[in-house]
């Protein structure tokens, strides 16, 4: 292994273990942990944005071609940004919404069809099941039933134009236990997601910090 | 008996934090090697590349970063290992920022070693990572080229022989996004919805919930969830292929398969606890109304 990643196991398998050292009691080695992984976290990512981003897409056809009728949109997308940070000088602040509206108006208009041809029509669509199951079979008609029962309940639950008393109220009622059923699973997967997060942290710990140095000191 | 049973609402969370750590770590050391069962989301994505031959196109994009790798790393190399089994063709590209510099290469460089008959340009090709999200995903829709003029190392697509057999992502035959966040939805809700290409997604636990949703429109053909659908398709891939299995053997290789032992039981420790939670509750309640 060369030095500079023996080296970067190490820092690395010390910092987490900093981090993890916060589970017993707040200290001073996860505090500094912290304060550096949310620097270093912040600065990589602005370098990520000025070689990624930035560089290839603004500076480099800029200055390769110049200003020409092809590229001249660079030049406007660069003073449009360039124009958010007016909001740090109070007497032109109010110019920086024009390159907010221009941000803003930019993702409605993109997401407006997106949106719904993507997701509101095909997924409304998907509802709209047979209930008798499409002849899949008893399985296939009870999921269809379930999901018919589940999306009117849960939607009700949400219309509040209508006190929720009566037949309203009951049926809103049924729409919070599927709720409730819907935010478990997302509460399992989510802690399967947390649980892998450690798993990975664990492996990076005994295969490469452990099993590394003593495969470096064994002379692998 | 029933306020002894009730002071277990009072357990130190630290011992709960180290019977996580030790359910975690034991497993690593000391694998078990439980059951995985195969589930039809995961299925239908391994089925639909089963029937690509020699010379088909698949897109693989990497968008997510090294802070999940741990769920996504095994899918994209699984997915990588079954395309190349196959004779399949990878163009492999990034939409999220990380996901080009660290996660694309390391995969690559790291499924590639296991196929030395492989050659780049011809069998695959890394684009790297490009800005711009839905806007980019539009572009390369109709032309790789006018998203990414080159690959990652520069060299002008016009030059890759791969790149000259397709030219937008409309023509492969499955694009896989394995994704951290929404830009698995956006691969679901733009390219599939406008250009018809199927669409597949390997996400992490915690996006799994919203994507069934497109996997129930018929907007996805299948869903890798995290580390369990991994360790599905690992499964599959060992079974389908043997030439795999040396790799997935090797001890040094983080696989989900190994994964899911630590978290079978640290879900049965999680369980454990919510039982013994639920328990201690009651008994407090009763306590209360005998007092």
């Amino acid at each position: 292994m060369p030095a500079y990643a023996f080296i970067g196991t190490w820092v690395a398998a010390l910092l987490t273990l900093f981090l993890m050292s916060f589970l017993y009691k707040d200290n001073p080695f996860f505090r500094f942990a912290e304060a550096l992984f949310a620097g270093v976290s912040l600065g990589y990512y602005i370098g990520i944005t000025l070689d990624q981003t930035l560089r290839p897409n603004l500076l480099e056809p800029l200055a390769q071609n110049g200003v020409t009728p092809t590229n001249f949109h660079l030049l406007f997308a660069g003073l449009l940004g360039l124009n958010l940070y007016t909001r740090y000088i109070p007497r032109i602040a109010w110019l920086a919404r024009l390159s907010l509206a221009v941000y803003v108006g930019y993702y409605v208009g993109i997401n407006m069809v997106q949106k719904l041809q993507g997701e509101v029509l095909p997924q409304s669509a998907a509802t709209m099941v047979d209930l008798t199951g499409g002849g899949n079979g008893a399985l296939a008609a009870f999921n269809a039933v379930v999901v018919f029962v589940g999306v009117i309940s849960v939607l009700i639950y949400f219309f509040f134009s209508l006190p929720h008393d009566g037949v309203v109220g009951r049926v809103s009622r049924l729409g919070i236990w599927f709720l409730m059923l819907g935010f478990g699973a997302a509460f399992g997967y989510t802690v399967m997601g947390r649980v892998s997060l450690l798993i990975g942290r664990f492996n990076f710990l005994v295969i490469d910090w452990i099993g590394g140095t003593m495969r470096a000191l064994g002379g692998g | 008996m029933a306020k002894g049973i009730a002071k277990l609402q009072t357990i130190d969370r630290r011992w709960i934090f180290l019977l996580i750590a030790l359910g975690t770590l034991i497993p690593i050391v000391l694998p078990i090697g439980f059951p995985v069962t195969i589930t039809p989301p995961v299925k239908s994505i391994y089925d639909l590349i089963e029937t690509f031959g020699p010379g088909d196109v698949v897109i693989l994009s990497y968008d997510y970063g090294p802070t999940t790798g741990a769920e996504n790393d095994p899918m994209a190399d699984a997915i990588l290992r079954h395309c190349f089994s196959r004779d399949v063709k990878v163009v492999a590209l990034a939409l999220y920022p990380l996901g080009g510099l660290t996660s694309l290469s390391n995969s690559l460089n790291r499924v590639t070693a296991e196929f030395p008959e492989l050659e780049y340009g011809v069998d695959y090709v890394n684009l790297g990572y490009k800005d711009g999200g839905q806007a980019s995903m539009k572009l390369l829709a109709d032309d790789f080229a006018k998203a990414f003029p080159g690959d990652t190392n520069g060299r002008p697509l016009a030059e890759i022989p791969l790149m000259q057999q397709i030219k937008g992502a409309r023509e492969a035959k499955l694009a896989v996004s394995i994704a951290t966040g929404i830009i698995g939805e956006w691969w679901a809700n733009l390219i599939n919805a406008q250009f018809g290409l199927p669409v597949a997604v390997g996400c992490t636990a915690v996006s799994a919930p919203k994507y069934y949703a497109y996997l129930e429109a018929k907007q996805m053909i299948g869903l890798i969830g995290g580390l369990k659908g991994a360790s599905e398709y690992e499964r599959m891939v060992k079974e389908g292929y043997p030439a795999t299995r040396e790799a997935y053997a090797n001890p040094l290789l983080q696989t989900a398969s190994k994964g899911m032992d630590a978290q079978t039981i640290d879900h049965l420790i999680v369980i454990a606890f919510i039982v013994i939670g639920n328990i201690a509750y009651f008994a407090s309640r009763r306590g209360k109304g005998q007092a």
